[in-house]
């Protein structure tokens, strides 16, 4: 029975060939090639043709190859695996070759499968760290020209502060006034643009300081109020007064979301009415939970766009009317990630949109004791000790030397001293005694954060301790720690106008 | 009688040794891939000088991500080597410096061309600018695709190889 079987369905695919020393076939059984007596083997295949130096070898040898493509004469493709005999004694050399296509057809299919993952990952992998590399050179281009553009803005708003304490009419009073005014708003839209990229490549954090959010919404509800009156719509405030008075977290952030969320309503209602609704969620040991929402009844978003409401760069409404850099929106969604908070929006077109929001904000148990110092620090300026106070600049920018001065000079009590040069500010310290230090950061020479360090371990009195106020656009939060570490007691920001300068330098002058 | 030399592709799976082949053996190309298991052997003649060619026997081997993994029955008798990477690719020529010494050791007097496959797919400026991210300098930056220094690779090596 057996017999039969293997009669129906063993093919035997297994073919003998015998060759002499020069590679010309002497016996075949033509199993699977059909090869006369005398034909070279290399006619086979190739493959026999790099065995040559093999043929005549009188050794004991058996070299086996595996998964060869072979073809017969009728281009029918077979895999084999070959064997190549060679004997030590006379016997002729001998090949067997073992047809095992079906075998490794099933193979080529998965390393076929196999490959074809492996390679699409690897591609795809590689599409992503190129969009990233983009992504990431886009957002640091956008920041450091940012911060080029802050310099000169610094010179445009504080010499407009000067110019307005001198002799002009009335009508060169509003030029400069409108001067001023374009400036504010081209401050804030590179500002809105710089946090933009700060926040995509992750380089900005969520400080905490105690507050009154109270305080906050009054304000809030103040400006809002004054603004729908010039506006002809109505502002609502609906606040829960069960919400904790003081908060723990990022004071100017939180005002931020606020303030953007309603710019965002404002700009876009011109009848009916905006609201402002924060109601306590839940309470719990430090922590309050609150839904805020702004609600509108202005132009309202395509819902096909909703989704695209929180990209960087879109205004879905491109016409002119409109203004501002359209990032409003996507800072807020990007501030609001940093809280760990949850931003969604419903908006229905003609009729008016709804932001809702959930955050969790941090609290002090102790809400009475907590006294916040709310003097202004301007007004320090009457407990001033001395008559004249001696301040040096290191400054390298003529136009920040220029206002500087100018500031200072009205004040009528400040000697300054300007040094361009950071190498030439070391000696400088030592040979003079100043109250005060101005730093920029960015100056030929050494910087002005290392400079700050090296002041600090100088064995001189006075030294330790003199305030060193950097004055800088370079604003990265690393940079702000950094600065502090190096020994800078604070920093102000570049564009600066007088009230702000004045304020910081007040403040640390004893 | 007319030389017959054997040569051996090696390389990373899909970096393009078997397009090459065909493009130098029968002057086409397809974009579809399909994966190379165990050798084909191809080959072809070429003339190296007026009166004299050579026939190269190209074994296109399947590729494998460690080089040592190569059957040794198959580097038998081997009178030159082709090394090909993927220049798109770099999981292709992560190695490149180990397996290039690792071949240079073994095989001290076979010749070698190391080549960047799939030139096509970028410009000339990102080459130039590049070329040090491979690890090692290769000698040739080719085409299957369009051809370009496919024929000047293989008739280079087989001049070589006849010397
Ligand atoms: N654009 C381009 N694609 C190529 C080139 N060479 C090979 N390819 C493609 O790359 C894939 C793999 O090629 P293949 O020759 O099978 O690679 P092998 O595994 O090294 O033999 C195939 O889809 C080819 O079409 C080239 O020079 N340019
Ligand atoms: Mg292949």
């Amino acid at each position: 029975m057996l017999e039969t079987y293997r009669g129906t369905y063993f093919h035997p695919r297994t073919q003998f060939i015998t060759i002499d020393a020069e590679g010309n076939v002497l016996e075949s059984d033509n199993v699977l090639f059909s090869l006369k007596k005398g034909d070279a083997i290399g006619t086979l295949s190739a493959f026999f043709e790099g065995l040559a130096a093999y043929f005549d070898v009188a050794e004991d040898n058996d070299i086996k190859f595996t998964c060869i493509h072979l073809e017969n004469r009728d281009k029918q493709e077979f895999t084999c695996d070959i064997e190549f005999k060679t004997f030590a004694n006379e016997q002729p050399t001998l090949i067997i070759i073992h047809d095992f296509s079906d075998h490794y057809k099933y193979y080529q299919e998965v390393a076929q499968s196999r490959n074809e993952s492996v390679i699409n990952s690897q591609v795809l992998e590689l599409q992503n760290k190129y969009l990233k590399e983009k992504e990431d050179f886009k957002n640091t281009f956008i920041a450091n020209f940012s911060h080029e553009l802050r310099n000169p803005l610094t010179g445009v708003t504080a010499f407009c502060s000067v110019l307005q304490k001198t002799n002009m009419s009335t009508e060169q009073q509003d030029y400069v006034e409108v001067i001023k005014s374009s400036a504010d708003h081209l401050k804030n839209m590179i500002g809105d643009i710089l946090q933009m990229s700060k926040i995509e490549v992750g380089k900005l954090t969520i400080e905490e300081e105690l507050f009154s959010f109270h305080e906050l919404i009054e304000m809030l509800e103040f400006t809002y109020s004054v603004k729908a009156k010039q506006k002809n719509i109505e502002f609502e405030l609906d606040f829960d007064e069960n919400i904790p008075r003081f908060f723990e977290g990022d004071k100017t952030r939180i005002k931020q979301v606020f303030e953007n969320l309603l710019e965002n309503a404002f700009k876009f209602t011109s009848t009916g009415k905006v609201t402002l609704s924060i109601q306590q969620n839940q309470r719990r040991a430090r922590k309050v939970n609150l839904n805020i929402s702004v609600q509108d009844t202005g132009i309202g978003i395509p819902t096909e766009k909703l989704e695209l409401i929180f990209n960087s760069f879109t205004q879905l409404n491109n016409s002119q009317k409109y203004s501002g850099t359209g990032l409003g929106l996507s800072i807020v969604k990007g501030l609001v990630d940093l809280m760990d908070g949850k931003i969604t929006v419903e908006s229905e077109e003609g009729v008016g949109s709804t932001f809702k929001m959930n955050i969790n904000f941090k609290y002090p148990i102790n809400q009475e004791s907590t006294s916040l110092e709310n003097k202004s620090d301007i007004e320090s300026k009457n407990f001033l000790s001395k008559q004249k106070y001696n301040i040096l600049l290191a400054e390298d920018s003529e136009l920040a030397q220029m206002a500087v001065l100018k500031i200072l000079a009205q004040e009528g009590h400040f000697f300054l001293d300007i040094i361009s040069n950071g190498e030439d500010v070391i000696e400088s310290v030592i040979h003079n005694e100043y109250d005060l230090i101005l730093m920029d950061i960015r100056m030929p020479g050494t910087n002005g954060d290392e400079l700050t360090k090296m002041i600090r371990s100088l064995p001189v009195q006075n030294c330790k301790t003199i305030p060193i106020l950097a004055i800088t656009a370079n604003l990265f939060d690393d940079d702000k720690k950094r600065y502090k570490k190096m020994g800078m007691n604070d920093i102000i920001e570049k564009p600066f106008d007088e009230t702000t300068l004045l304020k910081k330098i007040y403040k640390y002058l004893k | 009688m007319k030389a017959s030399k054997k040569i051996i592709l090696l390389g990373h799976f899909g970096v393009g040794k078997s397009s090459l082949i065909r493009q130098f053996v029968e002057n086409t190309f397809t974009s579809d891939y399909k994966v190379t298991i165990g050798v084909h052997i191809l080959k072809k003649e070429v003339e190296i000088a007026p009166d004299e060619t050579v026939s190269l026997i190209i074994w296109d081997l399947e590729g494998y991500d460690d080089i040592k993994k190569t059957r040794a029955s198959y580097l038998l008798g081997t009178h030159g080597f082709i090394y090909v990477f993927d220049i798109t690719r770099p999981a292709t020529f992560e190695n490149l410096e180990n397996d290039i010494e690792y071949l240079t050791n073994q095989y001290t007097n076979t010749p070698l061309k190391v080549v960047g496959n799939k030139a096509d797919l970028v410009t000339k400026t990102y080459l130039k600018e590049n070329k040090d991210t491979f690890g090692i300098k290769p000698d040739y930056f080719t085409s299957a695709k369009t051809g370009d220094k496919v024929d000047d690779l293989f008739t280079t090596l087989a001049k070589e190889l006849v010397k």
